[in-house]
């Protein structure tokens, strides 16, 4: 009996670490059977970034004291893998509509390991928007040098964990793929405009800071900026908090958003 | 002989029901024995199944299987046992071995790699292996929504063996099968029952798939209402009968009559009789027979009577 299953020489971690990415892969393989979920996630950045950015770049951008153009590429960037990330997670509940979960959980993989796997699937065509973004900021003739753009690729599968983590609130309760999406929407369009992608906001006040200090993604747009900034005289202007403390308040966040999502995911599925 | 699933005064309400769903269920099931868990639509098969295999949590009582409680060791459980749901689950969107793959990987059999032509040799020779005796091995590369009902069924028993579980849950599994795919399905559990001893735990509205099982245990409004063997319950009850009939009609009521035995009168003379046997009655007969016919209950007509009998709903 159980001959093939190696509980004895394999270590937990190692299988924990093997069901996150069985799972990523699935949603990779998903994603290339669809080429157009990849095509519009490469082309969202046109729209986002080439009309709405070069609109607000045309018409706004005239006193501030920094380069919006730059300020917006770095924001457009953190912003696509934020929302594609987030609103890649509805597969899930597609996934619970076609009792597809189900098959997830009855494995003995950790209910984190299913939800991290979720996250970095859906990170797949995060990525294709990310790389949208910097294709069309070239085409508007903002650019990033190599090593700023490794560092920030180096950071997008926390900025993902983040994201997803985030929309595991949300998905945790909801069962089905119109709810799903509506409510998505509602967690990714305040935060395009409340954490700082393209709004500047070292003046916001009121409820508007109080709502922009709860978002994980104002911390991770401040990371990328500390790291684009760095040594610019630009970088007090743009940049509003040391990256330690950004780093702190993302793994805080991160952390929060991750177990407070997988247990109403858990529980869920536990009463369907 | 030790117990493989041990179900002690198990209750479950859920949230904004009225009354449990299932109330205060007790039952055991031993190492490699075939279970049935019978009832009607509603009775509470379902929500037994879901605790068993922990993806519903109970409201009181114990459950373990293989030792393991089904609460507080839930991952271990999971790695014992394999599922056949009701409803399918499985990727539309991926191939037959795609699915399978994946099921494999996650329980931890395999280190995942992206095609099927990078897996371990033992994995591709296990899939080749179990597709050919399921007959599914020219479409293991075709996607799910090219596969017809069966053969996803087919494809469903694979992935839930691919690990070998000690205890085999199946919910209904032949629900929308073709009699020749029923006929398939079974033989190939039969087969994985004798090589492996699994454990088998099944639900099903066939209630002639459950002629074979070692032991049956029917639900219904969320209590255990019979157990036992097939052949116990048949014969506590539902008596064999005799179907006889005559060109004197008359004559073998009245003979019938004199030996004290009960009988009704449908298209023919029917005998039911328990304490004699057959060869007794017609023995003592002097009518010459027309008709003569042993009719067996089946498990079927045995769990259809207690049902109508007790007010439950057939299935």
């Amino acid at each position: 009996m159980n001959e093939l299953i190696f509980p004895g020489n394999r270590s937990k971690l190692f299988r924990e670490l093997n069901a996150i990415l069985t799972i990523t892969a699935r949603d990779i393989t998903l994603a290339l059977k669809s080429p157009g979920v990849l095509i519009t996630s490469f082309a969202m950045p046109l729209v986002m970034m080439g009309m709405l950015g070069g609109s607000l770049a045309q018409n706004m951008a005239e006193g501030l004291s920094f380069d919006y153009g730059q300020f917006m590429m770095v924001g457009m960037m953190v912003n696509m893998l934020f929302m594609a990330t987030t609103m890649g997670l509805g597969s899930l509940v597609e996934d619970r509509m076609t009792d597809f979960t189900q098959e997830m959980m009855v494995s003995p993989a950790s209910r984190y390991s299913i939800v991290i796997g979720k996250i970095f699937g859906s990170s797949f065509t995060a990525v294709a928007s990310m790389c949208g973004t910097i294709i069309v900021g070239l085409m508007m003739g903002i650019t990033l040098s190599l090593g700023q753009l490794v560092l920030i690729l180096a950071l997008a599968p926390l900025m993902c964990l983040s994201a997803g983590a985030l929309g595991m609130m949300v998905i945790g309760v909801v069962k089905n793929t119109r709810t799903a999406n509506t409510a998505l929407m509602l967690i990714t369009m305040p935060q395009m405009f409340l954490s700082g992608a393209i709004i500047p906001i070292g003046n916001s006040s009121g409820i508007l800071l109080v709502l922009s200090r709860l978002m994980p993604m104002t911390y991770c747009l401040d990371l990328v900026r500390a790291i684009v900034y760095a040594g610019t005289e630009d970088y007090a202007s743009v940049v509003l908090f040391d990256p330690g403390v950004n780093f702190v308040a993302i793994a805080v966040l991160t952390a929060a958003c991750l177990i407070a999502g997988t247990y109403l995911f858990a529980r869920t599925e536990k009463n369907r | 002989m030790e117990a493989m699933i041990a179900v002690d005064q198990l209750v479950k309400q859920y949230g904004k029901a009225k009354e449990p769903s299932v109330k205060g269920v007790s039952f055991t099931v031993n190492e490699g024995e075939f279970f049935a868990f019978l009832g009607p639509n509603g009775a509470g098969k379902t929500t037994t199944i879901s605790i068993l295999t922990t993806t519903l949590s109970k409201t009181s009582g114990s459950v373990t299987i293989a030792g393991c409680d089904v609460e507080k060791q839930a991952r271990l459980v999971r790695e014992k046992v394999g599922i056949i749901f009701q409803q399918p689950s499985l990727d539309p969107n991926l191939t037959a071995e795609e699915n399978i793959r994946f099921h494999a990987c996650l329980y931890g059999m395999f280190g995942y790699r992206p095609s099927f032509a990078l897996m371990p040799a033992s994995y591709k020779t296990r899939v080749t292996d179990l597709a050919e005796i399921v007959g599914i091995e020219d479409a293991l590369f075709r996607p799910i929504k090219k596969l017809s009902g069966g053969m996803q069924r087919k494809l469903e028993i694979i992935r839930s063996l691919i690990h070998t579980p000690a205890v085999l849950f199946l919910d209904e599994p032949t629900q929308g099968l073709d009699a020749v795919s029923r006929r398939s399905l079974w033989e190939y559990i039969n087969e994985t029952r004798q090589r492996y001893g699994t454990t088998v735990f099944l639900t099903t509205h066939y209630i002639d798939e459950a002629e074979q099982v070692d032991k049956v245990c029917v639900i219904n409004q969320g209590r255990i209402v019979l157990s036992g063997a097939p052949d116990e319950i048949k014969s506590s009850l539902r008596k064999r009968e005799l179907v006889l009939d005559a060109a004197d009609r008359g004559r073998l009521i009245d003979e019938l009559s004199d030996m004290g035995l009960f009988h009704r009168v449908d298209e023919h003379v029917v005998v039911p009789y328990q304490d004699l046997s057959e060869q007794e009655v017609i023995a003592r007969l002097q009518t010459t027979l027309t008709t003569l016919k042993i009719q067996e209950p089946t498990l079927e007509d045995a769990y259809v009577e207690y049902l109508l009998k007790t007010g439950g709903k057939a299935a």
